[in-house]
């Protein structure tokens, strides 16, 4: 399967990237190309020009400033899964990072990539044959949404694994800019539309991911529902980070909506209080309102919304047995 | 456009004319006519042409051939450096880890990267990290066997 023509660029500087992205047509940045090249396979992708952002230096590294976890966007998956630290303070990051595809994935894949990834959909992810039998969707530059036959929306769901962790470790993204670098509250990346997933200008891209130090006491675990547990995109995943000391929790969802979600209705019910078998089993069924998944995937709306409640209400039961034990 | 690039693959140097788009796995094989690296999905979802990048298992179908200039790139044709075969293509026909024999190149760079990691392998570590090279003759048993006993005596060592 032949990649489509692009032109191509090696810039070794962040300030040559942002020049050649804000150069106007499609141009778009490679990383570890693990979900871009895949889609320009499939001729989803198609953009002007390809700008491998991996002969930067120093864009590559996990450590902490003044308390606060620093990593730079292209620290590889696999190396953030093994990491002794992270796996300590963060397992939500080093678990979610370890559920992204396969082993060959996180050798390849990047953090930034991985955060970047395309929305997904069942009429998007697939090949031009398959995809001419339906006419083109809304995201391939058709007219209409398959999945919700509205024309201005495209409702593809964001999959990735590991925004979710970071978003329920309050994570913030450093961006480089044509004018310097501007810090944003993770959650603030999403733009929340199917068509263009991330609210990044042209000539935007990231440069670190910055994790509190307030994080690094507390509790968190990543769980995902897929198809394989091998190789897939999660049909639901959670990430849940608590402190038993101050009784504080957060909670996010990945795969139910064109957004990775914060879950603050279930945070509010379930801030200052014990965990007891009522409340939890209250934090699950209200788990199910905080999206409104449609079907993207071949799992139907109602089966997700079950799913996001049994993901929370496991995860917080293993935590409370971690806190009694 | 195209360019004259250098790739370092199992130790030589190859001077090879690529275009952007052309995929490591093309120039592998269509260019540099090294087949033992299989093409299978072509979506890097099989791991049918794992190749080594510096010692790490890359899908080099969704890997550009102009990513590898710098690297070293090691296929299953560079595995062993002796007339005999490597451990780990030995401990594979011993313990019976092929059938037909297409996902094996794959498997063998998979495992050889696993073996790489400083960790001592084991087994649930062995399953995770090959549960992306498919084999349809769905012999995975024997498959992880031969990865753990050619992961034995290397462990014996340390």
């Amino acid at each position: 399967m032949r990649l489509p023509k692009f032109s191509y660029f090696e810039p070794v500087s962040l300030e040559e990237a942002v020049s050649l992205l804000s150069q106007g047509g499609s141009a778009k940045i490679l990383a570890g190309g693990t979900d871009l090249l895949v889609n320009m396979k499939h001729k989803i992708e198609v953009p002007s020009a390809l700008v491998n952002i991996k002969k930067i230096e120093g864009l590559d590294y996990i450590r902490t400033h003044q308390g606060a976890v620093h990593i730079g966007v292209l620290t590889t998956l696999k190396k953030i899964s093994q990491d002794p630290f992270l796996q300590e303070k963060i397992p939500a990051l080093t678990q979610a990072a370890a559920s992204v595809g396969s082993y060959h994935h996180q050798c390849m894949g990047t953090l930034g990539g991985n955060i970047c990834q395309q929305n997904r959909c069942k009429f998007y992810n697939q090949s031009e044959w398959w995809r001419s039998t339906n006419g083109p969707c809304l995201k391939v530059g058709g007219k209409v949404c398959h999945v919700v036959a509205k024309q201005e929306n495209c409702f593809s769901s964001y999959c990735g694994d590991v925004a979710p962790a970071l978003l329920a470790l309050e994570s913030r993204v450093v961006v480089q800019t044509k004018n310097g670098t501007k810090d944003m509250a993770l959650e603030n990346l999403f733009s929340g539309k199917g068509l263009a997933p991330l609210a990044l200008q042209s000539g935007e891209l990231l440069k670190e991911i910055v994790i509190p130090e307030a994080v690094l006491n507390g509790r968190s675990s990543y769980a995902k529902f897929a198809n394989r547990e091998s190789i897939d995109f999660p049909i639901v995943g959670m990430a849940l980070w608590l402190s038993p000391e101050k009784k504080e929790y957060r909670a996010a969802f990945t795969a139910v909506d064109r957004r990775p979600l914060r879950a603050t209705s279930v945070e509010n019910l379930l801030n200052q209080k014990d965990l007891t078998e009522d409340l939890i089993e209250e934090a699950g069924s209200l788990a199910a309102k905080e999206a409104q998944p449609v079907k993207t995937s071949l799992y139907s709306s109602a089966f997700k919304k079950k799913m996001m409640g049994i993901l929370l209400r496991r995860a917080l039961k293993e935590t409370e047995r971690g806190t009694q034990s | 456009m195209k360019k004259v690039i250098e790739l370092s693959i199992n130790g030589d140097l190859y001077e090879v004319l690529v275009s952007p788009n052309q995929t490591l796995l093309e120039v592998l094989r269509d260019q540099l006519g090294l087949m033992g690296t299989k093409r299978g999905c072509d979506l890097g979802a099989c791991g049918a042409c794992t190749v080594l990048i510096n010692g790490e298992a890359y899908l080099s179908c969704i890997m550009l051939a102009l990513d590898g200039v710098g690297k070293e790139i090691q296929t299953i044709e560079g595995l062993n450096q002796t007339k005999d075969l490597h451990p780990l293509q030995k401990a594979f026909v011993e313990v019976g880890g092929i059938q037909c024999g297409f996902c094996t190149p794959g498997m063998i760079m998979t495992a050889q990267a696993i073996l790489n990691e400083p960790e001592k392998p084991t087994e649930d570590g062995i399953k995770r990290k090959m549960a992306g090279n498919l084999c349809r003759c769905t012999g995975y048993k024997k498959i992880v066997s031969a990865v753990m006993s050619a992961a034995e005596p290397a462990g014996e060592e340390v």
